[in-house]
């Protein structure tokens, strides 16, 4: 019989599993185990299994957090768990999580990712989780006492990896792809996180602030990185003067699309025109918000403008004490080869200011809207703009009504495949 | 950059405070009456000397001295 019942059941729904995975870490230790190499913390995987099983059975958690761990000099990067059930699963009763400084949009080597694994293969556990919700690649479990050789050993590795942020310090800053890969890029995301990162290494191991501090860089407002949704400095690339227009590549694409109905019906300010007879578009730039529908339909057609740069916007969150806050615009445009010296400046005032008055746990967004933006401009030494609006003039989220949903291919599917939506009961009625 | 000093008297009055409790920087300042930043170099100087360490609540770090933080670690797993 299985010693774990009820998490056997999991890996049989439709969603991959991390059961599933648990389980295969744990043959991938067995079998490194039998071949001699140099494992420190052998069963870990399957004991951790066991451990979630009991938590099941008994419906509450069996961790506990926090604690002396960390590496010489650092604060931060190191989560401590420690296992209750030390007399039963003693295999994870130390179980700490460590962050690992991901590089700059997420660019690895196989090189690079299999040394990493076989120092964590040593160490650790040898389970992942590739990326936290902040991009640090995650490594969890292992003990007290091999955290510091762990590290070193990343240290040692070419290219080097480094811890990453937690608790109340600059978390670990991450940005989309940029350039690398995508020519909407409006500024170098990539370089930026990595001189950020350098920059204020200090910040980043000791924490010292009432509460966490997120950089996130998107190189165009598509924000492939959701940095206005969750980063306290949001830095999001943008343009200046009118978007070019390729009339051929137009005429290319009225071939095939709809562009009146995908593309000028769309414009959520109505920026745009399109002449069907010459197959040509006009926009009005004085008009757009920067959506970037049009760019994204028609990318050989339309690009960003040539006067690039990138918008901050300041104190977003997601949910924990006062809800979820998007971030609002604290500088409208700074050009791109100023964002550097410009982010450190503002982000020094900002750290300063919130230091001093920010409560405990008190994000800088909740500060904001505790001291109001006034004060916050006059912190960073911004006019007031009438860009820095609280809500837009015209909703960038859309929304729709009941009869306008469509039901995605993928849900049909689903539902061909005998998935059951979910209906949770409340006091006797669905909802 | 202002480089940041201090005398060994306001070091010493830290290093008493830091084997009483579990602090952060900003209540420490407020207590010892002193600049924020002054406290700030005086405990990262002294976790670099060993005197100081950092303790985590699993979400907030904090400061003490190692031999409080092991006091406090042995309490911790009594319950």
């Amino acid at each position: 019989m299985s010693e774990t019942p009820l998490l056997d059941q999991i890996p049989d729904g439709p969603w991959p599993s991390f059961v599933k995975e648990i389980k295969k870490t744990a043959e991938l230790q067995d079998k490194a185990v039998a071949e001699g190499k140099d494992i420190k913390m052998p069963g870990s995987a399957r004991a951790l299994l066991k451990q979630i099983e009991i938590s099941y059975k008994d419906k509450k958690t069996h961790w506990k957090h926090g604690g002396i761990v960390s590496v010489v000099g650092y604060g931060g990067g190191v989560i401590g768990r420690y296992s209750d059930l030390e007399d039963i699963v003693p295999e994870v009763h130390h179980f700490h999580t460590i962050r690992v400084n991901m590089p700059s949009g997420w660019f690895y080597s196989t090189k690079a990712l299999r040394q990493l694994m076989d120092v964590w293969e040593k160490w650790g556990s040898g389970i992942t989780n590739f990326h936290g919700s902040t991009g640090d690649i995650i490594l969890l479990g292992t003990k007290s006492e091999y955290l510091q050789p762990c590290f070193e050993d990343m240290m040692k590795l070419d290219p080097p990896f480094d811890i990453g942020g937690s608790g109340s310090d600059l978390r670990t800053p991450s940005a989309c792809m940029g350039p690398a890969l995508c020519e909407f890029a409006c500024y170098d995301t990539l370089q930026i996180c990595h001189d950020i990162t350098m920059e204020f290494q200090n910040e980043l191991h000791r924490p010292m602030w009432p509460y966490k501090f997120k950089f996130k860089f998107s190189g165009c407002p598509n924000d492939c990185v959701a940095a206005k949704a969750r980063a306290d400095c949001a830095v999001i690339g943008t343009w200046k003067g009118e978007i070019q227009i390729d009339q051929d590549a137009v005429k290319e694409y009225a071939e095939w699309m709809d562009i009146e109905e995908e593309v000028v019906k769309l414009c959520p300010t109505g920026a745009i025109s399109y002449d069907a007879e010459k197959k040509e578009i006009k926009i009005d730039n004085s008009n757009c918000v920067r959506c970037m529908h049009c760019i994204n339909k028609m990318p050989k057609a339309l690009k960003p403008g040539k006067e690039r740069g990138a918008t901050v916007l300041i104190g977003a969150k997601a949910p924990f004490v006062e809800g979820a806050i998007i971030g609002w615009v604290a500088v409208p445009f700074i050009p791109a080869d100023e964002l550097f010296d410009t982010l450190c400046e503002i982000a020094e005032k900002i750290w300063e200011w919130w230091d001093d008055i920010g409560k405990f746990r008190e994000r800088v967004g909740e500060l904001i809207w505790r001291r109001g933006i006034g004060e916050f401009l006059n912190v960073i030494g911004q006019e007031a703009d009438v860009r820095m609006i609280k809500h837009p003039r015209t909703n960038p989220f859309m929304f729709f009504k009941e009869e306008e949903l469509v039901e995605s291919e993928v849900v049909k599917k689903l539902k061909e495949r005998g998935m059951k939506w979910r209906s949770f009961e409340y006091e006797g009625e669905e909802i | 950059m202002v480089e940041i000093t201090y005398t060994e008297e306001d070091k010493q009055k830290v290093l008493e405070k830091l084997d009483q409790k579990l602090w952060k920087i900003k209540d420490l300042a407020k207590v010892l009456r002193m600049n924020k930043k002054v406290v700030q170099k005086i405990v990262m100087d002294l976790i670099e000397e060993g005197k100081a360490a950092y303790w985590s609540s699993g979400s907030t770090t904090y400061y003490a001295t190692p031999r409080y933080i092991e006091e406090y670690e042995k309490r911790r797993a009594e319950g």
